[in-house]
Formats: structure tokens, sequence, C-alpha cells
């Protein structure tokens, strides 16, 4: 009898082969639900393919939706190499956005000194933010999913407090923004700036980082099994320590990118997901560094969408409801790459007479 | 000052009744053994369902009671996915929250910012409502405030540690395989269980919509879930606790509202903050100064770790 039997490891072909359909599945109930609501699904489809990977546009609107992707991803899956959840990445981002414009406001000078400081201000920002959750964590174990997480209602409070306090346009009157800060990273390719090439090295070097340094051997190790990392005399706690404020640092940098590339001010709600998106991007990756690239080129790819079905009438926040589809599906998909069929070696033959104990009294 | 202790406490029972039921529907979640991180979005599905149920029907009871499927609903998709096919529960229930968010901002489009036409109104219970303050904050309020702070904590309180039943729902979330063999369905107790809790979810957004800020829309659950799950924690899993945390959470957004009302000189955004960094404080605090505190209130030992038969 072929059974099958759960193995503690998931081969990566299976893996890929179950996620390959868990896409397909949430491509076609997607596309169910999109007929259902009387639209032509073929017409939009050729429609989100070009304005996506088929134009020169959508293609710069891929990179500069993938470069805070690939941060807050990044972000997320350092943290899950020790075996913890950084749930705060759309708070961090909010405080590097903070710590970047308030150098770029107020800050006079030429770009190559204020950028350098814009985005050390961030960095720092988003580690003075996670460090209440990870001492919390490291020192008496509460949970971080929940501490990280709450903080990020209290960022986006902030950056609006100081959007329309403190900080407000006094030149034109927008609503709920800054004035445009005077410093901006340069773009090389139609709108894409230089933050793209950078997140990729950030990608880059943190995979090399974690395969190649000690450093990175001890943080494995003390994920997988902390037990064993610290009778090999790791110190785990500051591992956990120190990867968790780097998370930290790295959604801060992905907020600097978006204020001092794009949006080039500090505006309420401006982190648009991109924190929450970033923890989609991990469990993409599958905990592996390098994986968060092209990760971030799917999701990327999915808001890109979700803007083309913006233009036919669905609400804005259609790419969220899209976005917990797929993440659900490949969850299943992940948890089923983990079943493969067995036979037992040994086979009784199907006729073979079964013998009764004869009970004799 | 009767009069401002009366205001506040009457708010903060009105607005802690929320992050009671969603807190409520966790305890039983995490008690057989799965952290259900869905709460926010199946609360935002409720509060959209509700004002539009109600839109069509206008009785808040069929506002309440479509929102209650509806959660339960969406509690079956979660369990489907983390307690049947055993995914990872942390992302199914992330994922239930972008699905909930998602969905319900399309199902409430087409009435967003429009005033309920009916809801849970005050109604004075004869007697009790006559108590001085505490009357008019417990007995003078909507009809769901009641069973919200006493009947369904009670019930549950009585099911969960002083049945058999409970003692099985109890055994499920700290060793699943000694349940199991002794008998006891695991998975159809943690399915059945998720799914009673996340319709607690949906009707605390239905709670939300037609009682306390009377329509809908978009993003105005804000958070409201995620605390529930933290209050959780706070509670030690206990139900009774978990209604007194609401109702505790209840009035820190009281003081932020007559801090706002009074005109101290405190912006809203900032006023705004208070339920989140108090809940932030009320998880950290306890634990850092008081060590028993990590063994008497636990979480049940096999929380958010799925079951294996196979695994020996």
């Amino acid at each position: 009898m072929t059974r099958f039997q759960r193995f503690p490891t998931a081969p990566a072909r299976l893996v890929l082969a179950w996620r390959a359909a868990a896409l397909v599945a949430a491509a076609l109930i997607i596309g169910l639900l999109l007929a259902l609501s009387g639209r032509n699904v073929f017409e939009l489809a050729v429609l989100v393919l070009k304005s996506t990977i088929g134009s020169r546009f959508g293609l710069e609107d891929l990179a500069l939706f993938m470069t805070p992707l690939i941060l807050t991803g990044s972000a997320v899956t350092v943290t899950s190499r020790i075996g913890l959840w950084n749930i705060g990445g759309e708070g961090q981002f909010y405080l590097g956005a903070i710590g970047a414009a308030g150098v770029g406001l107020y800050m006079p000078g030429s770009p190559i000194v204020v950028l350098p400081v814009m985005a050390v201000t961030a960095m720092l920002c988003g580690v003075a933010w996670i460090a209440v959750p990870t001492l919390a964590r490291a020192y008496a174990g509460v949970n971080e999913i929940i501490t990280t997480l709450l903080l990020n209602f209290v960022a986006g409070l902030l950056t609006y407090w100081l959007a329309t306090g403190p900080w407000r346009d006094r030149v034109t009157g927008a609503l709920a923004s800054t004035g445009r800060i005077h410093v901006a990273i340069p773009e090389f390719w139609g709108v894409v700036h230089w933050g793209f090439p950078i997140a990729l090295l950030v990608a880059g070097g943190l995979a090399a980082i974690m395969t190649w340094t000690s450093w990175g051997y001890e943080v494995r190790i003390s994920g997988a099994n902390p037990g064993a990392a610290r009778y090999a005399g790791m110190p785990t706690r500051a591992r956990i320590i120190a990867v968790m404020l780097l998370s930290g640092a790295l959604a801060a940098l992905a907020g600097m990118f978006e204020v001092a590339g794009t949006v080039h001010r500090l505006q309420g709600g401006m982190a648009d997901n991109f924190g929450y998106l970033g923890i989609v991007v991990a469990v993409l990756a599958r905990r592996s560094c390098l994986a968060v690239i092209p990760a971030a080129l799917l999701m990327a790819l999915i808001l890109d969408a979700a803007i083309v079905l913006q233009t036919r009438q669905l609400a804005a926040t259609v790419v969220l409801a899209i976005t917990g589809l797929v993440l659900l599906l490949i969850a299943i998909g992940d948890e089923l790459a983990h079943y493969r069929p067995v036979t037992p070696a040994v086979r009784l033959p199907p006729s073979a007479p079964v013998a009764t104990p004869k009970v004799t009294t | 000052m009767i009069a401002l202790l009366t205001g506040l406490l009457s708010t903060a029972v009105l607005a802690g009744g929320v992050l009671s039921l969603a807190a409520i529907g966790e305890v039983l979640a995490e008690r057989v053994g799965v952290t259900d991180l869905g709460v926010e979005g199946l609360m935002s599905l409720g509060a959209a369902t509700a004002i539009v149920t109600v839109m069509a029907v206008p009785d808040p009871w069929a506002g309440l009671l479509a929102a209650l499927a509806v959660g339960a609903l969406g509690g079956a998709v979660f369990a489907f996915a983390a307690v049947v096919m055993r995914a990872n529960q942390v992302l199914c229930g992330l994922a239930i929250t972008f699905l909930g968010l998602g969905l319900s901002a399309t199902i409430g489009h087409s009435v967003a910012g429009m005033p309920a036409p009916v809801t849970f109104a005050p109604v004075r219970i004869p007697v009790l409502g006559s108590l001085p303050v505490i009357g008019p904050a417990f007995f003078a309020q909507n009809l769901l405030v009641v069973p919200v702070y006493l009947l369904l904590p009670a019930f549950f309180h009585w099911l969960l540690f002083h049945t058999r039943h409970g003692l099985n729902m109890r055994a499920v979330g700290e060793n699943p395989a000694a349940a199991d063999a002794a008998g006891i369905p695991v998975v159809a107790m943690r399915f059945c269980y998720v799914v009673v809790g996340a319709a607690l979810a949906g009707a605390a957004g239905a709670y939300l919509s037609l009682a306390v800020i009377p329509s809908w829309s978009e993003g105005m659950v804000s958070g409201r879930g995620w605390i529930a799950v933290a209050l959780v924690i706070f509670a030690g899993y206990r139900p009774f606790n978990a209604a007194a945390a609401g109702l505790l959470f209840g009035l820190i957004t009281a003081i932020g509202f007559l801090g706002q009302a009074r005109g101290w000189p405190i912006a809203a955004p900032v006023l705004n903050m208070l339920p989140y960094l108090g809940t932030l404080a009320f998880i950290i605090l306890p634990v850092v100064l008081w060590k028993r505190m990590r063994r008497v209130m636990a979480a049940p030992a096999a929380l958010g770790v799925p079951y294996y038969r196979s695994v020996r």
C-alpha cells in the first residue's frame, strides 16, 4: 500500500511545484470572482501583462515597488533566520521615513552630505523603534509578534501627527503632508532611483553574511536549535538582539528610500502596507536572503496588477485580499510539500492466508 | 465628580465591549492550542457585513447574526488551512487578516460613510439600571453589554474549568498527543473552537459598527483585533480576565476621548496612541515585574504547534 507520509524536510522541487499550483489556484479563484462580477477576464489579463512587464513604464514601476519590498522582506527574513517574527516592519518603515524627513527638511547642505546623514538617522530611528520589543523578547521572553505589531499603529499615528502638526507644509498648505524635501536620491533609469541597486546589494550582502561568516552561522544555529547553540557556547541572546535591531534598521532604510527617492515628503499613510507585504515576501523567500529578490518581484507584480484592476472600478484594497489569498494557498502548499509517497519495503502477498491463532481452552 | 466617573465608565464599557468579545473568542481558540492571528480581518469582515445587512434588513439582530455567520465562515477557512491541513498558523492568520481587510473594503464599498439605519440602542434594565455609577454604565447600555461582560465569560468559564468537555479542551491545548491517546478528537475539537472564536470576532465587528461607531468606513477596526490578541496573553487565557482586560482598555480609550472633549493640550493623534502603548505596557510590565506571573498565566503548552499523529 502506497501512502503519504510527512517528512520533517521539504525538498525544493516539491515546494516549487506546490507553490506553482498554489499560484495557479489563486489566479483561477481571482479570475472566477472577476468573471462572476461581470468583467472580461481575458481582456483584463492582457491589460495587466501589457501594463506590467509589457511596457517600459510598467518595468520602471516594478523596480520602484521592488525597492522597499526587498528591504522590508529582508527585515523579516533575517529575524526568521533566528526563529522570530518581526511584524513591525510597517512601523519601522514609518520611523525611517520620519528620521529621513526630519534631516531632509531641516539640514541644509549638498546631497552628498545630507543623503548619507538621512540614511543613518533613518536606520537609527528604526533601531530605536524595535528596541523595546527586542529587549522584552531577549530578557523576558515576551512574544515579539504582538509587541512589534502594536508599535505599527503608534508609528502611523506619529507620522500623521508630524505631517499634520509640527512639520506640516506651511507654504502650499497641502493636507497631511510636509513640504518637499530639498534633496533626492538621483534617478538612473526613467523614474528608478539608485535605491533599487542599493537594495539589491543589501540583499546580496545579507546572504553573504548569513552564509559565509561565523556570525551568520551562529544566527542560523541559534534559530534552528537554541538549546544546541547555547550548549556550544554561542551567545544566543546577543545574536537575537543584534538580528532584531538589524531588522529594524533594514525596514527603516526602506522608509528613507521612499521619502528621498519616490515621495519626496513625509505623508500620513505613506508606508502603504510595504511593511506587512515584507512578511509575504519573506514567506515566499523561505528564509533565504537571496530569494528575497525574486519574491519581491512577484509581490511587485501583484501590486502593479492591482493598480490596473483599480482603474477598472475595483477597490484599492483588493490587493490586500489577493495577497491574503496567495499567502493562504502558499502556506498550505508549503505544508503539503512535506508529504511524500512511501511504499513499505516488505509486502505481504494480498492472497496470503492469515493465520488465526487457535484458542484452546 | 460622580457624573464624570459615570460618563467615563459608560464610554469605557461601550468601547471595551469590542475588545472583550474578540478576546473571549481568541481565548477559546488559544485554549485548544491554535493562535488565530486573523482576528483583525474577521472583525473587519463582521463590521462591514453587519452594516450591509442592516441596510437591507433594518434589524440590528440580523446584522449581528450575519456577522457571526461571516466570522464563522472565515474561521472555517482559517481552521481548514491551519488545523486540517496543518499549515503554519502565523501565516494563515496573517493571510486571513489580509483577506478580511481586503474583502470587507470591497463588501462595504457601496455603504462607506453612511450612518447605520438601526443600531443597538441603549435599554434601561429596571432596578439594576438605577444603581449609582454601575447602573448607567452596565445596565442602561445596549442589550449586548450584559452578555459580553457577564453571560459569555460566565458560560465559557464554566465550560472550560467546570466540565469534562472543558478539561478535554484544555488537554488538547496542553498535550494533544496525550489527548489523542485518551480518545479526544484533537482536530475536530480545534476546528470547532477556532470557528466559535472566529464567530465571536465577527460579532465583535458587528458590535463595533452597530453600537460603538454606527457606520462603516475602511480601516475602522484600526488594530482592535490585534489588541484583542494581545489582551488574551495579558488575561492569562481566562474568559473573565479577557472581559475585564477589554474593559480596562475601554477605559484607556475613554480617557483619550475625555482628553479630546476637554481640550487637553495634547494632539488627538497622540491621545489615540494610548490604547496601543497601554497594551504594550500591560504585556511587558507584568512579566518583567512579577516573575511568578510567567507560571500562573502561562500559555497552553502546545499553543501554535500543529499536531501530527505520526510524529513519535
